[in-house]
């Protein structure tokens, strides 16, 4: 047993280190930092979006406004060389960070004015199609110098005095490297910005999930602790978080049933022990004894005579405990045949007439039904039952074996008696093997206290299930209840 | 009768050996199955007491070859196996009966006659053991000219012990034949059944004929 506990855990652990069997604190921990990425990701984009959206906005907004007071002033002003002049050639040096640049062109595209340092960056030719004066400027065109620097570049007509004919075309242009440079700059940060939130969710993530992960471990370590000789140990589900508290039951009742199995196989080592014990005792007392001196050949005779009595009797328990064993093993399947229930019940019943009658008990057969089982098997349950039957009722008592087809379409066979019956306390027991309601009594009738094990065996195999009640002074009624006959052939054994 | 034992286990062979011959058959024991089958070929044998269990060649194969080379000796299975696939198994290799360890040694004896016997036997309508007489037509016995008074059971149980008369039946074997009870039962039901024929049969005269062997089974014969 401890061997084998030794070996699940380390196929546990095997499992867990296989490349694509991650832990769960992994998984956690991926998925959530996966999640907090996208969501930084996702802000850092808008952000970056709304902060380069608003400068082109400005920037346009910028050289729109330019564009409008060029025109106001050659509208208004069309004489007056200083306004333009100021607001051409210096106007744009007045800025600290975003060049300016302006031009002004009379209708055949020859310069006016313009910034100074103008005509070699920024031909004439390289603007946009100028707009007409009555539209409003709204977007400029960009524009990359061979240096490497971006320009916003607008172009416009303005009308030259109130005059119509004459226009002037304003060429405005704007250096935006700076701002480039500032989007940069934020791109860098937003990345640093980036690593650090990954770094630092993927910390708190491993961290949530170790913590979340915890009971998990506490409740393996616990299992961990559970070895054959601790059995009783349980998990207790109330103390674990609702999630595993399904698991813990579920391993609470799986302990159950283990302990349960473990104590009735270790219980019936001991019976099997002790029910060998004492024929062996027998054969080996008799057999010194006997040859302690010579003796005449009628002693000799006897004494090979009552160990036969005791080797048939243990080879009747080999059989019975290997039918036992069989019936318990799942492979087991068994050969079922329809046939009349009463039948099978008279000739039972027939086997034991001259015993029932030497011992003064009347044995009736009651109702009919036909039933699909293994005839052999249906024979020996109910024999093992009508025998012990007999073995408990006294002179003059009665036996009934009645079978009968019930609502639900099952058949029930029920053997009654007017015996002495049984404690409550010994009947949860009955079906054990070699268990006994007086151990006194054991040796003295013929049987090898297997017989009630081996019905229950015979019920589980047909899918089926007994049942006991009695009450002492009054009598006992043992039932057999056989599924309904439309079953099929090789119902595999279930589950009591 | 000559019989061949193929047994590696000594303990088994020597008693089995001992039971047979003392029982007037002829026995040879080997201990492997390449033996038993040369045996088999070469000696001229009734029957063949064959264990599945041997060393190197198990009797499943001793039995195969010898059936494929024509050998139709009957053979009769002793094994410690015995759930239901190894006895339809042997049956169905050409066995003639299969008997599972531990047995009887009564057992074994009446399935050595039981195939020893086999074959075109004419069963009388009456048989007499003594001054015992039962017809079994009709369903009549009777006893130095009287007429026994026994039930359907009771009859088949009598028509049993002196069909086989002189060989040891086993109450197993007994509730099989007359009650066609085919399972161990731990009752003292045949006790009580020959019991109350003895009542009949035996008690009103003063040669017995039926006799207990402890340990064994009951036998009739005319001692």
């Amino acid at each position: 047993m401890s061997l084998k506990t030794v070996e699940n855990t380390t196929s546990y652990r095997s499992a867990s280190s296989s490349p694509w069997s991650w832990s769960i604190t992994r998984r956690l921990t991926f998925l959530y930092t996966l999640s907090a990425l996208g969501m930084l990701v996702i802000s850092a984009v808008f952000l970056y979006w709304v902060l380069v959206s608003n400068l082109e906005r400005e920037d346009n907004q910028f050289l729109a406004a330019k564009i409008q007071v060029l025109r106001v002033i050659l509208r208004e002003r069309p004489d007056k060389q200083e306004a333009l002049e100021e607001e051409v050639k210096w106007e744009g040096a007045s800025f600290q960070f975003a060049k300016y640049y302006a031009r002004i062109l009379d209708e055949e595209g020859r310069t006016q004015i313009e910034t100074p340092g103008m005509d070699n960056i920024l031909v004439s030719s390289l603007f946009p199609a100028p707009i007409s004066f009555i539209q409003t400027p709204e977007k400029g065109t960009k524009w990359r110098s061979n240096d490497g620097r971006p320009y916003l570049l607008m172009a416009a007509w303005a009308g030259l005095g109130h005059s119509r004919g004459n226009q002037r075309l304003v060429q405005v242009a704007l250096n935006v490297s700076h701002e480039n440079a500032l989007i940069a700059e934020y791109r860098r940060k937003l990345a640093v910005v980036l690593s650090l939130g990954i770094l630092f969710s993927a910390a708190v993530g491993v961290a949530v999930a170790r913590k979340g992960m915890r009971p998990l471990e506490e409740i393996t370590k616990t299992a961990q602790r559970i070895t054959v000789t601790q059995l009783h140990e349980r998990i207790t589900p109330a103390r674990w978080p609702r999630e595993l508290a399904a698991l813990a039951t579920a391993f609470d009742d799986m302990l159950n049933r283990l302990e349960d199995s473990f104590t009735r196989l270790s219980q019936f080592s001991a019976d099997l022990a002790h029910e060998l014990r004492t024929p062996i005792n027998n054969l080996m007392g008799e057999a010194e004894v006997a040859l302690s001196r010579t003796r005449a050949p009628n002693e000799y005779r006897q004494v090979l005579e009552s160990s036969l009595e005791e080797y048939a009797r243990l080879s009747r328990m080999v059989e019975s405990l290997l039918f036992l064993a069989r019936a318990e093993s799942t492979e087991t399947r068994i050969e079922r045949s329809l046939f009349n229930g009463r039948k099978e019940m008279e000739a039972v019943r027939e086997f034991y007439d001259a015993l029932a009658e030497e011992q003064g008990v009347e044995v009736i057969c009651q109702g009919n039904a036909p039933l699909r089982a293994d005839q052999i098997l249906f024979r020996q349950a109910l024999s093992n039952l009508l025998s012990n039957a007999l073995q408990y009722t006294p002179r003059s008592g009665k036996i009934i074996l009645s079978i009968k087809q019930t609502e639900d379409e099952f058949v029930e066979v029920a053997v009654s008696d007017t015996g002495f019956g049984i404690d409550p306390e010994h009947l949860p027991k009955l079906f054990d093997r070699f268990y006994r309601v007086d151990p006194a009594r054991s040796r003295k009738t013929s049987g090898t206290g297997l017989g009630l094990a081996i019905v229950r065996s015979i019920m589980k195999l047909h899918g089926g299930s007994v049942a006991i009640q009695s009450e002492p002074a009054k009598g006992t009624i043992v039932s057999l209840r056989f599924p309904p006959t439309g079953l099929s052939l090789t119902s595999k054994m279930t589950e009591l | 009768m000559r019989i061949l034992i193929v047994e590696d286990e000594k303990k088994t062979a020597g008693y089995l050996k001992k039971g047979l011959s003392e029982s007037g058959f002829v026995v040879d024991v080997v201990e492997q199955g390449e033996d038993g089958l040369h045996h088999a070929r070469t000696g001229d044998y009734d029957l063949i007491i064959l264990d599945v269990m041997l060393p190197k060649q198990d009797g499943w194969s001793v039995l195969t070859e010898m059936r494929r080379s024509g050998e139709q000796t009957p053979v009769l299975f002793v094994t410690a196996r015995d759930s239901i696939q190894d006895r339809v198994k042997g049956l169905e290799l050409g066995a003639d009966d299969y008997l599972v360890k531990p047995f009887a040694f009564s057992e074994l004896l009446a399935r050595v006659r039981s195939i020893l016997r086999r074959g075109p036997a004419r069963q009388p309508e009456t048989l007499r053991i003594a001054d015992l007489e039962i017809d079994l037509l009709r369903h009549k016995a009777t006893r130095a000219g009287k007429r026994l008074d026994l039930t359907p059971k009771e009859f088949a149980l009598l028509s049993l012990l002196v069909r086989r008369a002189g060989e040891v039946l086993s109450r197993t074997l007994i509730a099989e034949q007359v009650w066609d009870m085919n399972f161990d039962s731990d009752t003292n039901v045949v006790d009580v059944s020959v019991r109350r024929l003895r009542s009949k049969v035996d008690d009103p005269f003063t040669k017995k004929l039926i006799h207990t062997v402890r340990g064994m089974g009951y036998v009739l014969e005319d001692r």
